[in-house]
Parts: C-alpha cells; structure tokens; sequence
C-alpha cells in the first residue's frame, strides 16, 4: 500500500476544490440570486448573515455530514449506495437537486486522472452522484483525511457563493473576500461540530435559503442556473 | 442505598389503522388503539376518513408514541388529527418525546395526511418522524405544520430541541428526507435565510404519477397569500413550503394550497373548528 503524505493529500484537495476543477460550479448560486434581486442581499453584512445559517442550520452543513458518512463508506459500496440515496433526497428543490448531481456527475469525469473507481463504480450502480457524496467517496479511497476534506468542501462552498453575490450585487473583491476572512471560524466550528454527527442529525431551519431556492426557478431575468 | 429520583409520567400510545376496498368503498379492516393515541372514524358509512387523536393532551419529554397507517389497493384514505399537536417544556435532563407516523399507501391507492399544526412550547425536546411507503402508481397529499411558540399570546420561542423529519420511499427507493431541526437556541429563525422572525412554517408535499402538473396552478393560487411561499416540482413529486408570521396566517395560507391541489374538495370538519 503506499502512503499519502499530507501534502499529497492537501495538493489534491486544491486541485479537485479549485475554482479552475470543471465541474461548473460558476453556474450555481443556490439560491443568492433571489436573495439578490428581493434585497435580502445588498452589502457584505447581509451577505455574510445570509450564509452564517447555511453553515450552522442549512445545506452546508448538511453536505458536510454527508460528505463524511460517504468518506467513512468509500471501501464499501453497499453502504455508499444508500448514503447516495439519502443525499438525493436532500434535495430542497429542483433547482438543488440538479445543482447537487450536476456539479457531482462533472466532478466524477473531470476526476479521471486521479483514477476514480470508487466513482465509476456507484454511477455504474445509481447514475447520478451528488457533489459531496463525489468529494467524500474519492477522498476516502485517496487518503485524504475525512476532516480536511469536509472544511476544504466547505471553505469552497462558502467561496463559491461569495463569488455569486460579488457579481450579483455587485460587490467589490475586497468586500467579497472580507465576508471569506470572516467565515473562518464558523466554517473550523461546523467542520468539528459534524465530526460526531451521525445521519439522523442532518436537517435544519434554513427556510428562506430554500424558499429562494424555489423562487429562483420563476424569476424573470437570472445569469444563475440555481 | 440508591437515590429515589421522582417519576414524571410519561404517555404512551399506538394506534394501527388499516383500511382496505369493498364493494368500491373504502372500508375499515383493522384497529387496534393502546394509550393515548386513538382513532374516530366521522362517516358511519365508510372509513375514508379517520381522526387521529392523542387523548393525552400533548406530548412531553420521554413520551412515546407511534402511529401505524395502512391503506390497501385501490383504496382511498384521508387521515386528519382531531387537534392541534403541542410538545410541552421538557426538562433538560429527559430524552426527547418520540413520535413516529408510518404511512404505508398500496398500489393505485389514493392517501392524504392532513394533521393540523404543532405547536412548539419553549424548551421542548421531540423527535418526530413521518416514514411514507408508496407504491410507484399510488399517491399521497400530506404536509406538516410548526409554529414556534404561543403566537396568538405573543410569545417568543428561544430555545427547542427539534427533529422533525418527513421520509418518502416509492416503489421502495428514498425520494425525499425532509428534516427540520432545532438544537438548543432558537435565535437562528431570526436569520434572513432562516425564518426572518417568521413564527410557524409548513412543508406540504405530493407524490403522484402527476403531481408536477399542479405546479403552475398552486403557485397561481398562492400570488395572494398572507405568508411566504415557495413550490417546486420534480421526480414526479411537488414539494411546497410556507413561512407565515402566526398560526392564523399559516393555516389561511395552507387551505388556499389545499384547496388548489385537493380541486376544492372541502377540507376535514375537524379542520374547521
């Protein structure tokens, strides 16, 4: 067996995490978009109160439990399968179900370098993989630990909606990367607060992310898919 | 010599309905109540509705009570609750209240669960959960409902122990894992993307062969609505949630979407008082 050094493990998690990895990840805003266009957001404090409950009571943390569980799983496809099947059913909305599976099934063929059989397998065996479930599996049969893995996924999570509102809004880089730097702590806090967190701790009261989640799918003029 | 700590009583129950066709009617084929959860059937003709209800009053730390519902082929059911639900304060030191609703809906068979709101009393601790098993032609209509606190008398929930969890299975594969939580502090429902100081949410969901043809219309009939709403559809299942400000505005916006989706069909009695 050969042995992953930390930074082997740390390279490959910027690669698959990086905003330049296609999975598409440009396209989704997850709802923001609405959260935009009603006011919900306009400035670099109501975007960063906006994110605070999907990373303490919403998706985000949500993902990460899944995305551990599927890291715990990634030497037994039986397992994974039903952990798959769980995060499908995740899904707040239809917008989020295809922002979930089309960043996930990208991630998997954009993987292929790093010889992703843990993921050919279970899309041989369900099709569609959801994007943390992609992350979680692939690092758990890549030696990358469970706990760097769910605060990188997270980290980018947060990044990638950032980046949505800071054109959406618009906001300047500075103001963008201010709400980042200030996510820090809570993005550390959830990433151990998940650690112990088995499957039937997943859910939460992030009502008005997911109800823009829906609204998203009706408004008139939208640059986002999500 | 071991501390005698005081006992609190705790309620139990567990009511099994099965409802099956004759003679193209929905008829009752089993019963069996035990505790303080128990069934009313409001037509003498037929079981196509059943009243469920918890004769204990309401739920508390440690309570535990299960609800088992089965309707047969071809048959056509409605479960409704006789009351409002209310998880009482629990002590920190008990175990959450346990409540659990298997919904079982065979083929070509036609269910609705129509329970009216719960009511979330500070510091409660419950864990409910709603597991529905449908077969891939059948259908459900259902929705469950949360107002956080006392509304009506001003109120302010701070702090709830919460797991409040909807599971679907059609033709035996997960669809749906719907889970609402709360873990102590309730200051979060003040978030802009949580409940923005909205005080009661419902999420209605239906899973039909069709159930992503009423999408267009159930918006439609909620353009008005003295609440939030939100309604998608996908998967052959339409999945709507509501924010509302108090109890009333929720259940006004409720029965406007089920009005919508049930073609107007009048809601349960028990619904009216």
């Amino acid at each position: 067996m050969t042995t992953t050094t930390t930074t082997e493990a740390t390279l490959r998690l910027l690669a698959w995490l990086s905003p330049a990895f296609p999975t598409g990840g440009f396209a989704w805003s997850h709802g923001i978009e609405w959260a935009v266009e009603s006011g919900d957001i306009d400035n670099a404090a109501t975007l960063l109160a906006w994110l605070e409950p999907l990373l303490t009571h919403g998706s985000a943390r949500a993902d990460a439990i899944l995305l551990r569980h599927a890291h715990r799983a990634a030497h037994d496809l039986d397992r994974l399968s039903e952990i798959t099947e769980l995060a499908l059913a995740t899904a707040a909305s239809r917008e989020r179900h295809a922002e979930a599976i089309g960043q996930g099934n990208a991630f998997r063929l954009a993987a292929a370098p790093w010889h992703p059989e843990i993921l050919t397998k279970l899309h041989a065996r369900l099709g569609d993989i959801p994007y943390p479930i992609a992350i979680g599996a692939l690092a758990g049969t890549k030696s990358i630990g469970e706990d760097l893995a769910a605060a990188a996924y997270l980290q980018t999570l947060a990044a990638n909606l950032i980046s949505a509102a800071v054109r959406l809004v618009p906001l300047g880089q500075s103001a963008g990367l201010s709400v980042l730097a200030a996510l820090e702590p809570l993005i550390a806090a959830v990433t151990a607060e998940t650690a112990g967190a088995g499957l039937d701790d997943l859910g939460g009261c992030a009502f008005r992310s997911d109800l823009a989640a829906m609204r998203h799918e009706t408004q008139y003029t939208r640059l986002f898919r999500s | 010599m071991l501390q005698t700590l005081p006992r609190h009583q705790r309620a139990q129950g567990e009511l099994r309905v099965t409802v099956g066709l004759r003679d193209g009617r929905t008829v009752l084929r089993d019963l069996r109540q035990q505790g303080c959860m128990k069934a009313r059937f409001p037509h003498p003709i037929d079981a196509h509705e059943t009243v469920t209800l918890n004769t204990s009053g309401g739920v508390t730390g440690g309570d535990h009570l299960e609800t088992h519902l089965h309707v047969e082929p071809g048959a056509s059911a409605l479960f409704a609750s006789q009351a409002a639900e209310r998880f009482y304060r629990a002590l920190p030191a008990n175990t959450p209240a346990h409540i659990r609703t298997t919904l079982t809906i065979g083929a070509g068979a036609t269910a609705e669960w129509l329970p009216q709101e719960t009511i979330l009393f500070e510091a409660c601790a419950a864990t409910r959960t709603l597991e529905i098993d449908i077969a891939q032609d059948a259908s459900v209509l259902g929705l469950e409902a949360l107002v956080f606190g006392r509304t009506a008398m001003g109120e302010t929930l701070h702090a709830a122990r919460l797991n409040d969890t909807i599971r679907i299975r059609r033709a035996g594969r997960l669809i749906l894992h719907d889970a609402i939580r709360l873990d102590g502090p309730a200051d979060v429902l003040n978030a802009t993307s949580s409940a923005n100081a909205n005080r009661a949410t419902a999420t209605i969901f239906h899973v039909a062969p069709d159930a992503e043809s009423r999408l267009d219309a159930l918006r439609a009939a909620w353009e008005h609505a003295p609440a939030e709403t939100g309604a998608s559809a996908w998967n052959n299942m339409l999945i709507a949630r509501i924010l509302a400000q108090d109890a009333a505005a929720l259940r006004a916006t409720i029965t406007m979407g089920l009005n919508q989706l049930r073609d107007g069909r009048p809601l349960p009695r028990v619904w009216m008082c």
